[in-house]
């Protein structure tokens, strides 16, 4: 684990499984009571659902199912102790449902000497019961009690599965409560501590949790929420605190299917090679003309330019080759080329350099360049044509004889290697930010996906 | 909605590369010049290619 970097929480809270809905819900009480500690008064929201309730003045942790609420803990609590996000008794609609915020609690684990925290708000439906929501660095989980008990499966990586899904193994850590507020329906302590494990398959997440006093057991399964979400449910004032980093059921922001991906941009190579073998197999790819030429060594007596024999262009259309090859070694031929239209005195004009170098030294034998050089014009048009060639020499360089062949309608093997980079690209890139994206959300757990030497 | 994206990309890319190859178009740079005169053909040097000031690579190790 990095230093700096905060390791995911366990998520999400897990108390001892909460009683579950009275079946003949009484109408929402609310029971004013005051704390025997301070006299200060106590609010029970859930009323005969709470099993303790916690004085927000002392901090005194009460047993709600006794009438004179006997102070069974309590704590000091920092005085820049957080206060809850979402306040107390907030009442708020989520996800189609009532729900008010009965009880907070801060809960932490120990890595590497550094504390993290995370928070927990109990959220309170008399018809539909309790259900959780966890924040951490902005990051917040809805969280309830599984209806049946999640399978667990040990490999190389642990598995969980619930209800047909199997959720990936991701930390196991101890978690220990610090600071609570508010009513709750089990028996709260600061210092509870409880051994926690994360399995994952986002947005869900399974949590097992084992009371280390008890030994009691809970799953529960949470599902990750954006911020705006409860700000919205619970029409809180201000903005969301932004998230940091990100989390473990945290859903990739792409929902791209990088198995689709993939799988189209095999069917497009083949595709490619088609279209390919089809311009192989199309493309007429005739020689035209071919002729073979010298140049006289020394300076250039006179006008070294020259034009050609005519020769036809046939066909729609389309591409022309001109392939030079030199007899040239250790030297270099530079050659000024016009492909000129007889008829209509439109040119393309090019110069192309057919130089070849080679040699010996420590490293062995080397060459360098080639005496073959080929340029496609590109769209020409049928018609009559020749060719005015200027060629060049270094000073003093020996007779270069030299052949200029033409080629009609020619394949261009260039455009499909682009185009494989063209179409590779944007799966390089998809696959690249969600490999980027994974081991973001793995580099905490216990499971990385690339160890750093930090780790 | 990518992976649909990425088909339509795609497929782009393959129409377009059949469509240079079958329109015969080129990765080289070559430059057109319109209106060469006819006598060129009696007179090459009359004709200054425009790469006639390019620099030669004299190579080697």
């Amino acid at each position: 684990m990095s230093a700096g970097q905060p390791p995911f929480p366990p998520q999400p809270p897990r108390p001892p499984q909460p009683p579950g809905p009275p079946a003949a819900p009484a109408k929402p009480q609310v029971k004013a009571l005051n704390c025997p500690q301070c006299g200060a008064a106590i609010t029970l929201r859930s009323f005969q659902q709470a099993v303790t309730v916690v004085c927000e003045s002392c901090h005194s942790i009460l047993d709600a199912k006794d009438p004179n609420l006997t102070v069974l803990q309590q704590f000091k609590a920092a005085t820049n102790e957080l206060r809850p996000m979402i306040p107390l008794g907030t009442r708020g609609k989520l996800r189609g449902t009532d729900y008010e915020v009965i009880g907070f609690q801060r809960r932490s684990i120990f890595s590497e000497g550094e504390r993290y925290d995370w928070h927990e708000y109990l959220l309170f439906n008399p018809y539909k019961g309790f259900r959780y929501l966890s924040e951490y660095q902005g990051h917040w989980n809805d969280i309830s009690v599984c209806k049946v008990e999640p399978t667990l499966t040990h490999s190389l990586v642990d598995h969980a599965g619930y209800l047909g899904e199997s959720y990936r193994h991701f930390q196991t850590a101890e978690a220990t409560t610090g600071f609570v507020l508010g009513e709750f329906p089990w028996q709260v302590r600061v210092g509870d501590a409880a051994v926690v494990m994360d399995f994952v398959k986002p947005p869900h997440l399974l949590s097992y949790e084992k009371d280390k006093n008890s030994g009691e057991v809970t799953w529960s399964v949470g599902e990750y929420l954006y911020g705006k979400e409860i700000w919205q449910a619970f029409k809180l004032q201000g903005q969301p605190p932004e998230p940091v980093g990100v989390f473990e059921n945290q859903p990739a922001p792409s929902t791209v299917n990088l198995k689709q991906v993939w799988g189209a941009f095999a069917l497009f190579c083949v595709g490619l090679l088609c279209v390919l073998l089809m311009s192989d197999l199309f493309s007429s790819n005739k020689e035209v003309f071919t002729a073979s030429y010298q140049l006289a060594s020394g300076a250039p007596k006179g006008e070294a330019s020259f034009v050609t024999d005519i020769f036809e262009l046939k066909g729609r259309e389309s591409n022309v080759e001109v392939e030079t090859e030199a007899n040239v070694s250790n030297n270099w031929i530079y050659l000024n080329y016009a492909l000129i239209n007889q008829d209509s005195g439109r040119a393309w004009d090019f110069g192309r350099e057919v130089s070849y170098y080679s040699g010996r030294d420590s490293d062995g034998n080397w060459t360098e360049g080639s005496r073959k050089d080929k340029v496609i014009v590109p769209s020409v048009p049928p018609g009559h044509y020749y060719l005015r060639i200027e060629p060049e020499g270094d000073s003093g360089h020996p007779a270069i004889g030299y052949t200029v062949s033409v080629r009609r309608d020619v394949p261009v093997f260039g455009f499909f290697g682009w185009g494989l980079l063209i179409l590779f690209v944007p799966v390089a890139f998809l696959t690249f930010k969600a490999i980027s994206f994974e081991r973001s959300r793995w580099a905490e757990s216990d499971h990385p996906i690339l160890k750093t030497e930090n780790d | 909605m990518l992976a649909k994206l990425y088909l339509l990309y795609g497929f782009m890319v393959l129409g377009g590369i059949g469509t240079a190859q079958y329109r015969g178009w080129s990765l080289d740079h070559i430059n057109q010049i319109k209106n060469v005169p006819r006598s060129i053909r009696d007179n090459p040097g009359a004709y200054r290619s425009i790469y006639s000031s390019y620099h030669h690579y004299t190579g080697g190790k």
